[in-house]
Order: C-alpha cells, then structure tokens, then sequence
C-alpha cells in the first residue's frame, strides 16, 4: 500500500468489516436517567469472532440492538463495509437470546423465512434452507414445528434461519443463555464448525466466560453501568479448535485473567442490585 | 413439552361406551318419553306439545320442499355476508388498536361498553338505512360480530411474543410482510376464537332481526309458523336450526383444532 493521505480511517476502512464508533446509549428511568453504554468502540476484521462480554447490567444487550439497527437512538455510529447503518442493515443477522422461531413454520419454512422475505422462488429457497438446515446438524428434522423440538434444537433452527441470510456478520445475543451447560457446549462446538467452515465474521455477546474463550480471537470486557471497554483480550488459542480445548492449560489461564476482570465488575454489580434491593424495600416498608 | 403431551394424551384410555355416552342417552331417551307422554296426556292445548312423531313428520316436510332450502339459502347468505365484512372490519380495527397504544386508550374502552350492548335496539335504525329485506339484518349481523372480532384481534396482537417482531424487522420485512406473515400467523388463536364468538353473535343478530320483520328467511317462516299456529312445524324448524348451527361452530371449531395442533 502507498502511502494514503489519511492512514487510520484508511486502515480501518480496508481491515474493519465492522467498525462501532463512540457508542453512548441513555435511558431514562423513573429514578432519572442511567447511561447504559458509555463510549464503546470496535473494530471486528472479516472472519475474525469477537466475543463482548460482561456481568448483567453492563449494556452488552443494548449493544447488540445498536449494532443490529433495532436500537436508533444513541450517539455514535456503527459501519459496515464502510456504510453508516441506519436501521436493520442486510449485511447483519441477528440471533435473539429468547426463544424466536415462528412455531406456525416448519423448520424449513422457519428458515426460508428471510429468502422469502427478498421474494426468492419457493422450490430455490426451499433447497438454500436445506442446505443450512444441513449445516446445523437438524437433517431429518425439515417438516417439523418448532413445537417438536428440544430447546437447543430450536436455538439452532434460529441460527440457520440467520445464516440462511447470508448475512456479512453474524451478531448473536447469548444464544445459548437458556440451555443446560452440556448442550451449551456442545452447540458451541457446532457454531465453531460452522464459524470456521464458512469463515463466518462473528460478534457474540455473552456472559459466559467458558463460552467466550472457546470460541473467539478477540474478546472484549466490559465494565458494569456505566458499560465501557475495560480491556480487550487476544485469545491466542489454536484453530481449529473445539470444546475438548476446554481442558487445557492455555484455556484456563484466559479464563482466570477474564475472571479477575470480571469478578470486580461482577461484584459492583451485585453490590449495587443489593443496594437497590434494599431501598426499595425500605420504600415499600415505611 | 410435546413428549408429556402425547404421554398424557396416550394415558387416557377411550373405552368403546364412555359413561358420559350412556348419561347423555338415558338422559335424552327420557326427555323424549316424557314429551310424548305429554303430547298424549291432553293436558295442555292441543298442539302446543305436538306428538314426537307429527314433529317427526313435520321435519321431513320441510326438509323435502325447496322453500325452505330458498330461505335458508338467504339466512345463510346474510350470516356469511355479516360475519365476512364484521370480522374484516373488527379484525382490521384490531390490528389498529392493538397496534396503536394512544388509539387503544382512546377507544378501545367504547368497544367493551358496546360489545355486550344488546344490537337488536338498533334495528329500527337498521330498517330506516337498509330497508326491510336482508340488507337490515346483515348490518345487524355485522354489527354483532364486529366486537368479538376486534375485541380479541386487539388482544390478540397485543399478545405477539416480541422478540418474533424483532426477528421481522431485523430481516428488514415491510409492514405488508409484518402483517402477513408475522402478526396475523401470530394471532391465528384469538382471532380464531373472535370469529367463533362472532359467528354466534351473528347467527343470534341475523334471526332475531328477521324474526322482528322481514319477508324472507329462517326467522320469517320461524315467526310465519308460530302466527299460524303450525306448532309441528316451528318444532320442527327450531331443531333443525339447532343442528345447524351445532354444525356451523364445529366447523369454526374444527378450524381452530387444526391449528392448534401446530403450536408449541
């Protein structure tokens, strides 16, 4: 590269498939306003996974309605591929955290469903979400309702359905916050498969410290309210890499020093809700 | 969830006779004696208690003459016409309610005041608008089915999980996309119902109006029957009324069942 006339927004612009910029999210709240995300930044490079993560309270969730374009007001700005968003943007898929599958649909028609939004011919979007049916590991499963299925399995039902927008990055809201440990880990291991198999740009949001450092090259800690990037973390971990990584030395020493950051946060945290909890009880009380 | 459902449905046992069948048999069986037995004691008016079988023989008169298959055709066709622009009518003010908080709060109460008001006492007003023919009693009819509908498509659309809502928005749906494939699938349950309850209210505002004043209709020979004293023959039309409209909420019902077996 020659020598740009403006080298870090050209840096940005060529490395950055997502770039969030001073991000600033207020609420207001009948005990006055609260500022729920304080001047975050990132920069998410094509096929790389981010984690953020951070203790409840901290704005990860609102983040992850800001960079999803369901959240407009804010300060700030959030690119993709050098394009202010300004709404729900097509290069980003979604997961919810909550149950979302349409339980009316089959699974197949759960994940037809945005090919049938853009007006794609039934018997091609049929066979695209087959296709991504197949990478979720759910064959076998295309006629059913949701209704059928195990929680995990509808969790994936909502993942495909993403996919199958072929969305530039996938943004994903603790997908997997409702299902037991085990089935956690596992479907982490299938995201991975995936993520890699297609190299998959990834934006996660979690509280979940194991899960983060499984699956990411970067994760990114938050502070508890206000939220703000308290550090970010290279996870120099080999890929490909699955649950089993779980075990190994490397892996808990990300987890203690992810924890240590954490704890404090956690812990301001959970002082707080006390706090909180007290008051309104004396309120109640008196 | 699905599992302890079809485990529970598989632990009841279905007898071939349930006891319920046998209750419901001896029960009618005796209602049916004691008719007769009144029919025959002579101690009402002739005719007021017709005999089982004059009602029996009542029944296939009017089934085998075509006038009363022309005017069952018309209540048939003011009920259907009723319950089609009632139920688009309620079913699109309930989507604006339900989706419209101020809109709600400003005239959702009128619905609740209104909806249990009984219709008949605009009749005349119907009459002075529409005339005496069917036109009076389909806008009687709308006017019965039109609050259930609204009332349970307000409820219902209040009632959409909304993480399904931001799942259509995040796949950038238009509203039409909303309203088609999101809301309305969402809400198939209460607007099911609303249309069950309204096609009730419709069948009640339909004949009570023809049998108020018209010269057409299950209503008219209903009140036709009664002023000629043909008391065989207004039995006759009542059961026959009755079964269908048994018929006509099972299908509504049937409808209903077949969903219900889609969702979660």
């Amino acid at each position: 590269m020659l020598t740009p006339a403006n080298p870090t927004t050209q840096a940005a612009a060529d490395d950055a498939i997502l770039v969030v910029d001073n991000i600033v999210v207020r609420f207001e709240t009948p005990e006055g306003p609260i500022v729920a995300v304080d001047d975050v930044s990132l920069k998410v490079k094509p096929g790389e996974f981010l984690s953020v993560i951070g203790p409840s309270g901290c704005g990860k969730s609102t983040l992850f309605n800001v960079v999803g374009g369901l959240l407009s007001d804010h300060q700030g700005t959030v690119n993709v591929a050098g394009e202010t968003i300004s709404g729900p943007h097509q290069s980003i898929g979604m997961v919810f955290q909550e149950e979302s599958t349409f339980p009316w649909r089959t699974v197949t028609d759960n994940v037809a469903f945005p090919l049938e939004l853009t007006g794609m011919p039934k018997a091609q979007r049929i066979e695209r979400a087959r296709h991504f049916i197949a990478l979720v590991g759910l064959d076998g499963f295309e006629n059913r309702y949701p209704g059928e299925l195990s929680g995990g399995m509808r969790q994936r039902v909502s993942l495909a359905r993403t996919l199958a927008s072929e969305p530039k990055i996938l943004l994903m809201d603790e997908p997997f916050a409702a299902l037991d440990e085990q089935t956690r880990l596992l479907l982490g291991d299938k995201v991975l498969q995936i993520q890699q198999a297609l190299k998959q740009t990834t934006l996660l949001i979690t509280h979940n410290i194991t899960e983060a450092v499984q699956m990411s090259d970067r994760i990114v800690v938050m502070t508890y309210r206000p939220g703000k990037v308290k550090r970010i973390v290279d996870i120099d971990l080999p890929r490909p890499r699955t649950s089993e990584i779980v075990g190994s030395e490397a892996f808990g020493r990300y987890v203690a020093q992810i924890w240590a950051d954490l704890r404090e946060e956690a812990s301001r945290g959970m002082r707080d809700e006390e706090k909180h909890t007290l008051e309104h009880h004396k309120g109640g009380a008196s | 969830m699905a599992e302890t459902l079809r485990l529970r449905r598989a632990a009841v046992p279905a007898p071939a006779v349930s006891q319920v069948t046998v209750l419901r048999v001896v029960i009618i069986l005796t209602l049916l004696a004691s008719w007769e037995l009144l029919a025959r004691s002579g101690w009402l008016y002739r005719d007021v208690v017709p005999s089982l079988f004059a009602i029996s023989r009542a029944i296939f008169d009017l089934l085998s003459h075509g006038e009363y298959y022309f005017h069952l055709a018309v209540t048939a066709g003011e009920i259907g016409t009723a319950l089609l622009i009632g139920g688009f009518a309620g079913l699109a003010v309930g989507i604006l309610l339900g989706a419209n908080r101020y809109l709600a709060k400003a005239f959702e109460p009128y619905l609740y005041y209104l909806g249990p008001t009984p219709k008949i006492i605009f009749f005349p007003i119907m009459i002075m608008w529409f005339g005496v023919g069917p036109g009076s009693k389909i806008a009687l009819g709308t006017l019965s089915c039109f609050f259930p509908v609204a009332l349970s498509a307000a409820a219902g659309m209040r009632g959409i999980d909304k993480v399904l809502i931001r799942v259509g928005k995040s796949f950038r749906a238009s509203t039409w996309q909303m309203v088609t494939k999101i809301y309305l699938p969402a809400m198939r349950h209460p607007i099911i119902n609303g249309v069950r309850l309204g096609l009730g209210v419709a069948l009640i505002g339909t004949l009570l109006a023809e049998t108020k004043l018209s010269n057409k209709g299950i209503g008219f020979l209903i009140i036709n029957a009664y002023s000629t004293f043909d008391m065989p023959r207004l039995y006759a039309m009542l059961i026959v009324l009755f079964v269908l409209s048994i018929g006509a909420n099972a299908l509504v019902g049937r409808l209903g069942g077949l969903e219900g077996i889609k969702r979660f």
